[in-house]
């Protein structure tokens, strides 16, 4: 039941990734209007991105790349050329470069922004932050409630678990000599993982894919969903609470532990 | 400034590791640091670490690197004031709130690892926030090192030898969703050395091999890196003097202009033999590939070559308390602070009821060799090493 306002008065605070240009019309239909494009040159993890002159006054740029001096190089040459609503972004070397432009600067620092005065901190820079989802439904509310508008939650995709700057597919495809399968799912202990690289990095993601549709209820800025690896009709579905598949809620019930037991922590 | 930076897990590698030749030592509290299972200091101990490194003229860095949540909040007010009044000469942070948080008391921050910082521009971000020194993200590259230096005239902080995550450190919660424990809050129960399963291919996996800088210390010196960072606050008493040793000697000989390839030959050798694993320079001239990683022949070392520690010296007989297996023959090597290397074949062992033994077989039992000199205490002994 919770999940019809997302395609009721919600849907105007729902931010998502596409992966082709025809999906954008496909989400109009839905009522969503808020599009982000993962950037070509910027992107890791993502299997289909954009050139940044495809991009419009009412889209936002993605940019979730750890970037190295020349990436910065090549994004200072393209951000005045930029003519987007706002740019999302995890390298605060961004957050230095787009820090006095006439956009929307929404700072996604994957696994940081997990406390209130950190993100307050930030808020200082940029006009919102999206929330770490390691954290729990319980401290995802406590944030919201302190910093209400200001934050964006993740609402729904795959979820990164590691992002490496080797090329880890490609190293284990040449020492094994086989054909590279990528992205390529891996498993331990029943736990599975999506890996997949580009030229810029290799990024985990863990399997099944993470639905916290349920933190829309929450009175955030936005949500935000990444589409990568799934359809129109995957993101239709999960809107709709028709999904079949299995998918899971991350640690917003699963609070981890980072305090071992016995004489070592003494 | 040149600095020799080493890591201590607790007193006795804090101590062994300036009486080896570090510069500066980091250390963890026993909250809010990224190592939650080595054993870490009290804040007594801080203040006794501090207080012996100062007596010494020596750094020293507390971290104070994890992630924080709320609740981890709580205390640290407290916490960061109390290591202001303790004089630690910096903290060691990630979290944009501890940042601002020691910047308001004046205590020093060193930009941690965590913060995967691979350009100028971030550096730029947080100096305009007061910091002065940055750990670089151990994927930079020499190239990355150079420019970064040349747009912010940083201190940088760079690693040099030790484990190295697969992952752009910070970025990685593999640990939290294999064992409930929190990565970033110190739990790491360090996945990349796990194996993975794939439904028809075969066993995946993606553990990185240690990193070693040996041969290119004299270029980073020349670059401008101005902290030279070993990892490894969980490792032995051994692995710390051995390290801290050579890296001293190899940063002294570069300052006296007499550092040989021969040199580097050697201490390429002497770290290889307290190393479990393979050692490399990793991402600093060239983007590792195959070679730089682990599949699945890994095999991993347990290093039996540190057979002692000397206590003390009296009547031409030398106190040493055992660590691992030896016996009448052995031909082994004593290093130690502000000494040379000693050379000495095991002919008499005596124990501590005064009797002569043929064997040394019980760790941590007290040992008495005959020797014409005094040793220093904290001397080690090892297995000598053929080079």
């Amino acid at each position: 039941m919770a999940y019809q306002l997302v395609l009721g008065k919600m849907k105007n605070k729902i931010i998502i990734t596409i992966n082709n240009l025809e999906d954008k019309e496909k989400y109009q239909t839905l009522g969503i209007n808020l599009f982000a494009y993962p950037l070509k040159e910027f992107c890791v993890g993502i299997p289909n991105t954009f050139a940044w002159d495809v991009l419009d006054k009412d889209s936002y740029a993605f940019l979730n790349r750890i970037m190295d001096n020349k990436a910065i190089d090549e994004l200072k040459e393209i951000l005045p050329k930029l003519n987007v609503k706002g740019i999302i972004f995890d390298d605060l070397g961004v957050l230095e470069l787009v820090k006095d432009m006439p956009f929307e600067k929404i700072l996604y620092l994957s696994h940081f922004n997990t406390n209130v005065l950190s993100i307050e901190l930030y808020l200082k820079y940029v006009d919102y932050v999206i929330i770490s989802s390691d954290i729990t439904k319980e401290e995802t509310e406590y944030i919201v409630r302190c910093l209400k508008d200001k934050v964006i939650l993740n609402a729904l995709g795959y979820y990164p678990a590691m992002y490496s700057r080797r090329l880890l597919i490609d190293n284990y495809s040449k020492f094994h000599h086989i054909e590279k399968e990528n992205p390529l799912v891996i498993e331990n202990t029943q736990k599975k993982f999506m890996v997949y690289e580009n030229e810029y990095g290799t990024v985990f993601y863990h399997m099944p894919l993470y639905n916290g549709l349920e933190l829309m209820n929450l009175s955030a800025k936005y949500y935000f969903i990444n589409t990568s690896f799934l359809t129109f009709e995957d993101i239709k579905k999960l809107l709709n609470n028709e999904y079949t598949e299995e998918y899971d809620t991350g640690f917003l019930y699963q609070e981890t532990i980072y305090k071992l037991r016995g004489e070592e922590n003494d | 400034m040149t600095e020799l930076l080493a890591p201590a897990g607790d007193l006795e590698r804090l101590k062994i590791a300036y009486l080896y030749g570090a510069d500066a030592v980091y250390i963890g509290g026993r909250d809010y640091s990224l190592r939650a299972n080595a054993k870490n200091f009290s804040l007594e101990e801080i203040k006794e670490a501090t207080n012996f490194a100062h007596t010494l003229g020596k750094k020293i860095y507390v971290t104070v690197n994890i992630v924080f949540h709320d609740k981890n909040l709580k205390d640290l007010d407290n916490y960061l004031q109390t290591l202001k009044d303790y004089s630690v000469d910096a903290i060691i942070a990630s979290d944009i709130v501890v940042v601002s948080k020691a910047s308001k008391i004046n205590l020093d921050v060193i930009l941690s690892t965590q913060s995967s910082i691979l350009n100028y521009s971030a550096i730029k971000f947080w100096q305009s926030l007061g910091v002065k020194r940055f750990v670089l993200g151990r994927e930079a590259s020499r190239e990355d090192i150079i420019r970064i230096k040349k747009e912010c005239q940083a201190e940088l902080e760079c690693f040099i030898h030790g484990a190295m995550c697969t992952s752009i450190s910070g970025k990685c919660i593999l640990s939290n969703y294999m064992t409930n424990r929190d990565s970033n809050r110190g739990g790491c129960a360090q996945i990349c050395r796990w194996v993975f399963t794939t439904e028809n291919k075969p066993d995946f996996t993606f553990m990185s091999k240690d990193l070693n800088m040996v041969t290119y210390i004299k270029d980073m010196l020349d670059i401008g890196v101005n902290s030279f960072k070993v990892e490894g606050r969980m490792r032995s008493i051994y692995y710390i003097a051995t390290v801290i040793k050579c890296y001293r000697e190899v940063i002294d000989k570069i300052k006296n202009n007499t550092l040989t390839k021969n040199d580097e030959i050697y201490y390429e050798k002497i770290l290889d033999r307290v190393a479990n694993r393979d050692t490399m320079p990793q991402f600093y001239q060239k983007f590792p590939g195959v070679n730089e990683s682990y599949f699945n022949d890994r095999i991993e070392v347990s290093n039996q070559d540190f057979l002692g520690i000397v206590t003390g010296y009296k009547d031409g007989l030398i106190e040493l308390e055992q660590r691992n297996y030896f016996k009448i023959g052995y031909i082994v090597e004593f290093i130690g602070p502000n000494m040379e290397n000693i050379t000495y074949t095991i002919k008499t062992i005596i124990d501590e009821n005064n009797e002569t033994l043929d064997v040394a077989r019980h760790p941590q039992m007290k040992i008495y060799l005959p020797y014409d000199k005094p040793l220093p205490k904290y001397a080690m002994m090892r297995l000598k090493t053929i080079v």
